[in-house]
């Protein structure tokens, strides 16, 4: 089969137009092309053409098949955060389609790169409203970065060369392609060519900042008395966590990172604080309103991290480095604005940095740090109960795993506190979904984590919630026997729901108390092995079996009930405001 | 409430409209005029679009989220003071036999507007020039029975002595 493609792709100018490829083939041969080794995906009507070429093509083309769409984006998404490529999710028309829109929608938020490859109706059909028909380019225009209909089997070539461009360079982000099935079954009328570097006139983001910016943003941090670093997902989407460690040690600044800049900084460096925002560490969220200069790296103050905007970070000046020109002043005025990629931007400043060290400034911060172990960590880890708290189930993994693996987290209160006990010792660790908060993310995106990094332990922490919503893709992981480890913190409450309306609507518990099934028949079913634990001194050893297992595996930890996420800071209130218990 | 004139350069390309206004609709800002049309250079369309908003804040974060979708060339976000523009009217204006008649002379030196189609019982008067001196000659006319009425969308250009290419991204721009 390969010989056969080989030939089709060096066709000789004078050959019979019948020897051009297909746009089916066109897609697949694109695909290998631009290095696609993956492809998340699901078949039916309006793809079934390009599903007939990807038959040819499977020694060069690992497909996924996956148990709903939505599992097809979020673990192309998986995929994604691990090798910073584009994940590819290939899915039908119609429902096919409708049902990935929820994983653009995330990635769009948390600035994935995927490429979506849509099927749809023959083009004589287009606007009939025809068999599984769904008008994909205008559902999806608002939650992507660029989206595209092919009609033309000669576009199939440059519209993936661009799709790939678009979705990875910038600020990366989702892409659809939606191709009519006459666009697939057509022949291509001249030979295929594919050029993976492409230039679109309209598009051409700034990667290297310009030197007045890096001079304006250095002069304020060499002035700062107080200097205070957020690192966000442009950080580790930019590969700049080298470049970021030599920045903070040469410049000695306390530096924090956002939930989705996770694992930039090795969790034990002594000059990472914690995360900001609403379930952050305390000093991290405080000390936001006392610093001096606030130093934005690759992140855009989203409301979870800012609170109240008219109080945050009002005394300081901000250095927003970003490469995004839309966020700069969206939410928090930038004194010293850097256009660019993060990793350009963090080598162009390394030199114009002072060498200095805080000690005071950083005292302030172990201060916090105190009261916060005090009240909340010593609480969660070494308290007197029997049943099981979130915190140290997370904790003990993290200890288990030397902080080197990769946790996938959900939705909730699980997401927070698997965020807050882990200690990410190395990059590209945590894989969440940030902005959207899609539930049901992890499963599916755990698996294509393990598809991204097979090296690599992936650990998905689930509630009990989130789970279901995915659920069918334990079909995919069993499938694919490859083992990606599954850990439920089940306390049998959509918990964080449940936390707000105790705090917030006078504990009216209203929908949050779920009738579970028993989730380790059901991953038998499924044919993947699992146990249960609710008993404090078995949690040891179950993890243990749990890492152990060279299979996928599925831990189902039973936690405290009612137990909450602190600190918290309510949703919009001052980023000072922050409630310990 | 300030007059926001907004000059939106694109490639031309299917879909391209709804893409831009999206980012109104999301803000829940609301469009007063918008008009299409190519360019002198190949492939370039350019949207006119004129908002009113309190805020020039809120205005250029607009202005940069537009910029962001990835088929825009260059936008540019103007007041009224920085640019030459115009919007055309028709007037559709019954004439039944035995009405008052229409002044054409003081239509045409006076109001600068043309009857452009003289019907049986109505005549098509147009008029060009601003909202206010389109008003003001409406606010004359309904003197008259006023069929249909309809203006199109502001068109505007820049007081600049720079012609458009000099606004767009680097490249072989056609003039067509």
């Amino acid at each position: 089969m390969a010989a056969q493609t080989q030939t089709m792709t060096a066709a000789p100018k004078n050959k019979e137009p019948e020897q051009f490829l297909t746009g089916a083939q066109a897609i697949m041969q694109s695909l290998v092309e631009q290095g696609v080794d993956t492809i998340f995906g699901y078949p039916g009507g309006a793809i079934m053409p390009t599903y007939d070429a990807l038959y040819d093509y499977q020694d060069k083309l690992k497909h996924i098949l996956v148990r709903h769409e939505q599992g097809a984006g979020h673990a192309a998404q998986g995929y994604a955060r691990m090798t910073n490529r584009a994940g590819v999710a290939m899915v039908t028309s119609g429902p096919g389609a409708t049902n990935l829109m929820t994983p653009i929608a995330d990635a769009m938020l948390d600035s994935t790169p995927l490429v979506c490859i849509v099927g749809q109706v023959k083009g004589n059909l287009l606007g009939t409203d025809a068999f599984q028909e769904c008008d994909i380019i205008g559902i999806s225009m608002p939650i992507t970065k660029w989206n595209y209909q092919v009609v033309d089997a000669n576009e199939i070539p440059e519209i993936i060369a661009k799709a790939f461009h678009i979705a990875e360079s910038g600020r990366p982000g989702p892409v659809l392609i939606d191709i009519t099935r006459t666009a697939q079954t057509d022949k291509m009328t001249q030979p295929f060519k594919y050029e993976k570097k492409v230039d679109v006139i309209s598009y051409r983001p700034r990667v290297v900042p310009k030197q007045e910016h890096i001079e304006a943003a250095a002069k304020l941090i060499n002035a700062a008395k107080k200097p205070y670093i957020l690192a966000g997902h442009g950080v580790l989407l930019a590969n700049a966590q080298d470049e970021l460690k030599q920045f903070i040690e040469k410049a000695g600044i306390p530096v924090a990172t956002t939930l989705l800049g996770m694992s930039a900084v090795d969790a034990d460096h002594p000059l990472y604080v914690g995360w900001p925002g609403m379930h952050g560490n305390y000093g991290a969220n405080v000390l936001t309103n006392e610093c001096d200069v606030l130093i934005a790296i690759g992140m855009r103050f989203d409301d979870r991290i800012t609170g109240d905007l008219g109080t945050y970070a009002k005394q300081a000046k901000v250095v927003h480095i970003e490469i995004d020109p839309a966020e700069i002043n969206k939410n928090v005025f930038a004194d010293a604005p850097v256009v660019g990629d993060a990793k350009e931007a963090l080598k162009a400043l390394l030199p114009l940095i002072n060498t200095n060290s805080y000690p005071e400034w950083r005292a302030e911060f172990a201060k916090y740090d105190a009261i916060e172990y005090e009240k909340i960590t010593k609480k969660d880890l070494f308290h007197e109960g029997d049943q099981i708290k979130m915190g140290e189930a997370v904790a003990m993994l993290s200890d288990k795993t030397k902080g080197e693996a990769v946790t996938v987290t959900d939705v909730g209160q699980h997401q927070m506190i698997a965020n807050r006990y882990y200690r990410f010792k190395k990059p590209f660790s945590s894989v969440t979904s940030g902005g959207a908060g899609t539930m049901g993310f992890a499963l599916p995106a755990a698996f294509g984590a393990k598809m991204g990094a097979p090296d690599r332990e992936v650990v998905a922490i689930i509630g009990d919630g989130g789970f279901q919503m995915t659920i069918q893709e334990l079909g995919t992981i069993a499938q694919s026997g490859l083992p990606v480890k599954i850990i439920i913190l089940n306390n049998n409450f959509l918990g964080m729901v449940r936390q707000w309306q105790q705090l917030f609507f006078d504990r009216r518990y209203s929908f949050v108390e779920l009738q579970n099934p028993d989730f380790i028949t059901i991953a038998k079913g499924f044919g993947i092995a699992g146990h249960t634990v609710s008993d404090r001194a078995k949690l040891s050893e179950s993890l243990d079996t749990l890492l152990q297992s060279d299979k996928p595996y599925l831990l189902e930890i039973i936690c405290e009930k009612e137990e909450n996420v602190f600190p918290m800071v309510p949703a919009g209130a001052c980023v000072t405001k922050v409630i310990l218990e | 409430m300030t007059t926001y004139t907004l000059s939106i350069f694109t490639s031309n390309t299917i879909g391209l409209l709804n893409r831009i206004t999206i980012i109104f609709t999301r803000r829940r800002l609301n469009i007063e005029s918008l008009t299409v049309c190519e360019t002198e250079r190949k492939g370039v369309s350019r949207f006119t679009i004129v908002i009113r908003h309190d805020s020039r804040e809120a205005v250029e974060k607009l202005v940069r989220q537009i910029r962001k979708v990835v088929d825009v060339l260059a936008v540019f976000g103007y007041l009224d003071h920085e640019i030459v523009f115009n919007e055309i009217a028709l007037f559709k204006i019954a004439t039944p036999l035995g009405g008052v008649p229409l002044n054409i002379k003081e239509i045409n030196l006076d109001w600068n507007a043309k009857v452009v189609h003289w019907g049986l019982d109505y005549v098509v008067i147009e008029k060009n020039g601003t909202e206010q001196e389109i008003a003001e000659f409406y606010h004359y006319i309904k003197n008259w029975e006023i069929l249909e009425y309809l203006k199109s969308g502001r068109v505007a250009v820049g007081k600049t002595e720079k012609g458009l290419v000099e606004y767009l991204p680097e490249g072989d721009w056609e003039v067509v």
